[in-house]
């Protein structure tokens, strides 16, 4: 794969690795900046592989979250609070 | 000498906020549930002990992310079988030009297909599996931010290093994991293992 990725680029258009690393700011939860979320959205409205990307990236990310959504075992839980209870 | 009574209700209301989290960061750490709320009761113990270093109350939460951290590195790690470090150089300024430019298109495309439907059904715990193989400061990061939802700065204080390095080993975990969920997905089958990665 060449640097051909940074070209996709409209006149009035962020390129490809700054809405990467945007949309990755924005996942992250760090992008609160409307006008830096409609930049990294137009881009991706047209480049199918940043959105490719950011479709992956969302995939991932949601799917990790419910895979790791499992909470401390009771045993664990009864263990910290006697633990407490005798500090 | 005892500790105040506010002091007490601090400490415990933030420990239970936070038991989920820290036993789901210590079973990503050390692979091993029964090493994970080990890790989690004596990082509990250490924090307790060191509760007057915590100057803003606020920060509780980092600050019990990297005392738990700075225990697995202490007492943990030689017990688990897992990668620890990477000769990654994480600070270099093309890094995303470097890593956008790693990851194989052919991934994006099979992402893209229907077969994919299928490997969601069992794609949870191979992510999971996928994450425990990453090198620990890609894993740690990955889990504190993608997980558990921690801000780059309190990831940063966690594991001591600047936001800017926070930034960067989550671009470089996500490559690294993509590929390894690629080729999991090409050793399985699941995608064409006549396409050439290329990147490698």
């Amino acid at each position: 794969m060449t640097s051909t990725k940074d070209t996709h680029q409209h006149d009035d258009d962020i390129g490809c690795l700054e809405a990467i690393e945007a949309f990755y700011a924005y996942l992250d939860g760090e992008l609160d900046d409307p006008q830096s979320i409609a930049d990294f959205e137009h881009h991706m409205s047209h480049c199918r592989s940043c959105f490719s990307r950011a479709e992956v990236e969302n995939m991932l990310t949601r799917r990790m979250r419910e895979s790791a959504a499992n909470g401390a075992p009771k045993s664990l839980q009864d263990r910290l609070r006697k633990l407490m209870d005798e500090f | 000498m005892a500790k105040p009574d506010d002091t007490r209700a601090f400490f415990s209301q933030g420990v239970e906020e936070n038991m989920d989290a820290l036993y789901r960061t210590a079973l990503r750490l050390t692979g091993s549930g029964a090493d994970a709320e080990d890790l989690v009761a004596e990082s509990v113990s250490k924090a307790w002990a060191a509760i007057d270093s915590l100057d803003d109350r606020s920060r509780f939460r980092p600050w019990v992310f990297r005392i738990l951290h700075n225990m697995f590195i202490s007492n943990y790690r030689k017990l688990a079988a897992r990668p620890l470090a990477s000769a990654y150089h994480e600070d270099s300024d093309e890094v995303l030009a470097t890593l956008l430019n790693e990851q194989p298109d052919e991934f994006l495309v099979w992402w893209a297909n229907p077969e994919r439907q299928f490997f969601n059904e069992v794609l949870g715990e191979t992510i999971m599996a996928a994450i425990g193989e990453l090198p620990l400061e890609f894993r740690m990061t990955i889990v504190l931010i993608n997980i558990e939802g921690l801000k780059y700065d309190e990831a940063a204080e966690v594991l001591g290093v600047p936001a800017g390095t926070v930034r960067s080993r989550m671009k470089r975990g996500r490559t690294l994991l993509q590929k390894a969920l690629w080729q999991q997905a090409r050793d399985a089958g699941l995608a064409g293992n006549d396409s050439r990665d290329g990147k490698e």
